[in-house]
């Protein structure tokens, strides 16, 4: 056999990495007593513990609801279905959800998904690039009319995340460390959507009212304050308003159409 | 005039040159206890990747690096991938050095990367001529991306490929010549590396160009028993530094003289207490050193 060129030997060496069945590059590898197969079997089991490991730090409540066992060898049938594609392993992960969701082990656990999509969006949320809060003071000196046609950017770090199940309240017991709560929480009821943001503090999550979605969805894709407040009561509007502020869930306010105040 | 110019902050020091002294591999577990206890330490290192984006880590960094020198040391660019480095993580890792302005910025003689998927370990490459000229221009492309010289290191090995013809202080010292680049030698994985391959590591020290040397690790392993009285060495960095690699260290220090010297750990990180143990281990070696030195010099 001619030797291989690197790009081909990594490839063959990648494919003994991904399936354990797969010889991979053993045939260029050098064995004595300790075999060409054992010791790339080194590489598999650190490749396969890097990731399972990062799968653990962005999801470990998931880990605690199924337990250590059960969650590595999910974690280890999803990354044969789902190699990272990049070495930030902080973006790795994603599909976890969806998976969790077709693996028939889970199919008992119908809030399990849930969880794990709060949880994707919870990571995210905690590493999104920086930038400062919106100060509302910067909008106090404006009329109505002004603020009205102002567009607020969504801090980077907030999501919309639609949920089925309880899972909020789930994941605040076990990551407050209150699991005797667990208990109480009733898995029955209507699906509502949580907003994730990083403050200060940390990730916050607050439950929306549909109204509620509905002027947050607008205002995070850049619709008008006048235009995505339109359809809410007023007072109900101008509450939830000033709480995306005090919390910090936006970051700038555009005015394209206005001149740029002093 | 000058309105419009960006005025340095005057908190920040300008890359604060790492010191030929002990440092420690700062992991997360560490970060409130460096912030609050600013322990006595003479610099830190962590790794790049656990920094990209916002929220706490950097913020914890940026807190960090005000009292203490930093080098970022890289697990995932993969400079021996034969299709060439990922753009978007060499962008993420230049990110990261120009909000920190590191002391030293360093990444391995390995391959992590093929067809586009991330295989989560530092992979062995054949040493060859072919492999050479591939690690040289991904090594180029690193240093032109964060404008400096950069560090290279000796990865624990576990195999060898058959077509090698190169031995790999040989080839870390032909990377070195070529782009300018320094080596960041690691005495645990020369030890471990010499152990999995009946190597000799004092020979394999002894090879390397001392002028080149800009930093070293130490780290303890782990011996994985493979039935029948085999053996392997898992450069595992889940212990303390093990006596025969703290002999190959002081070899290391009398030929390469006083050079940064980091404590890294990180499976089954202990208390902070246990870490600077283990630096003043290095810090007596390197005083040693000097002061022999000195000795010599003086009489």
């Amino acid at each position: 056999m001619p030797m291989p060129a690197l790009l081909e030997l990594q490839r063959d060496f990648a494919r003994g990495l991904l399936a354990a069945d797969d010889p991979g590059a053993t045939p260029w590898i050098l064995g004595d007593a300790v075999t060409a197969a054992d010791r790339a079997a080194v590489h598999r089991n650190t490749f396969v513990g890097v990731i399972v490991a990062a799968m653990r730090i962005t999801y470990p409540v998931v880990e605690r609801l199924v337990g250590a066992e059960f969650f590595e060898a999910a974690a280890q049938l999803f990354l044969q279905d789902h190699p990272p594609r990049s070495a930030y392993l902080n973006a790795y992960g994603a599909e976890f959800a969806a998976f969790l969701a077709a693996f028939p082990p889970a199919a008992a656990l119908g809030y399990l998904p849930d969880v794990a999509r709060l949880e994707w969006a919870v990571a995210g949320a905690a590493t999104a690039e920086d930038a400062p809060p919106l100060d509302p003071a910067a909008l106090a000196s404006l009329s109505p009319e002004q603020l009205e046609a102002l567009r607020l950017v969504p801090h980077p770090s907030l999501r919309l995340v639609a949920l089925a199940t309880p899972a909020d309240a789930i994941w605040r017991a076990i990551a407050s460390g209150q699991e005797d709560a667990l208990g109480t929480i009733a898995i029955a009821g209507d699906p509502f959507t949580v907003v994730v943001h990083r403050s200060p503090n940390g990730v916050m999550l607050r439950r929306l009212t549909a109204t509620e979605l509905a002027v947050t969805a607008a205002l995070s894709l850049g619709s008008p304050i006048g235009t995505a407040l339109a359809g809410a009561p007023e007072a109900e509007a101008m509450t939830l308003l000033a709480d995306h502020l005090a919390s910090g869930r936006f970051t700038r306010a555009e005015a394209p159409d206005l001149p740029q105040e002093a | 005039m000058g309105v419009n110019m960006a005025l340095p902050d005057p908190r920040r020091a300008v890359s604060e040159p790492i010191p030929a002294a002990a440092g420690i591999g700062l992991r997360f577990p560490h970060h409130r206890a460096v912030v609050e206890r600013r322990p006595a330490v003479a610099w830190f290192e962590v790794h790049t990747e656990n920094y990209m984006g916002g929220g706490a880590p950097i913020q914890y960094l940026e807190t960090i690096r005000r009292d203490y020198p930093i080098s970022l040391h890289g697990v995932g660019l993969s400079l021996g991938s034969a299709a060439g480095l990922d753009r978007e993580h060499l962008e993420r890792v230049r990110q990261v050095a120009a909000r920190i302005e590191p002391g030293l910025i360093s990444d391995h003689l390995s391959w992590s990367i093929s067809d586009g998927l991330y295989l989560g370990d530092l992979l062995p490459l054949p040493m060859t001529e072919e492999v050479l000229d591939v690690v040289c221009r991904n090594v180029q492309q690193f240093q032109e991306a964060v404008g400096r010289r950069v560090l290279i290191e000796n990865p624990s090995s576990y195999l060898r490929f058959r077509h090698s013809t190169i031995p790999e202080w040989e080839f870390l010292a032909a990377v070195a010549a070529r782009t300018g680049c320094g080596i960041l030698c690691d005495v645990n994985n020369i030890f471990v590396s010499a152990a999995n391959h009946g190597g000799d590591a004092g020979h394999y020290l002894a090879s390397l160009p001392a002028a080149a040397i800009g930093e070293i690790h130490l780290a303890g392993h782990a011996r994985k028993d493979l039935g029948h009285g085999r053996e392997i060495r898992i450069d595992d960095h889940g212990s303390r530094v093990d006596p025969a690699v703290w002999h190959l260290y002081m070899e290391a220090i009398d030929r390469f003289g006083p050079v940064p010297t980091l404590i890294e750990w990180d499976t089954n990180v202990p208390p902070l207490e246990i870490l600077i143990e283990e630096a003043a281990t290095a810090t007596a070696i390197l005083d040693e050193n000097r002061s022999r030195n000195a000795y010599a010099r003086a009489s």
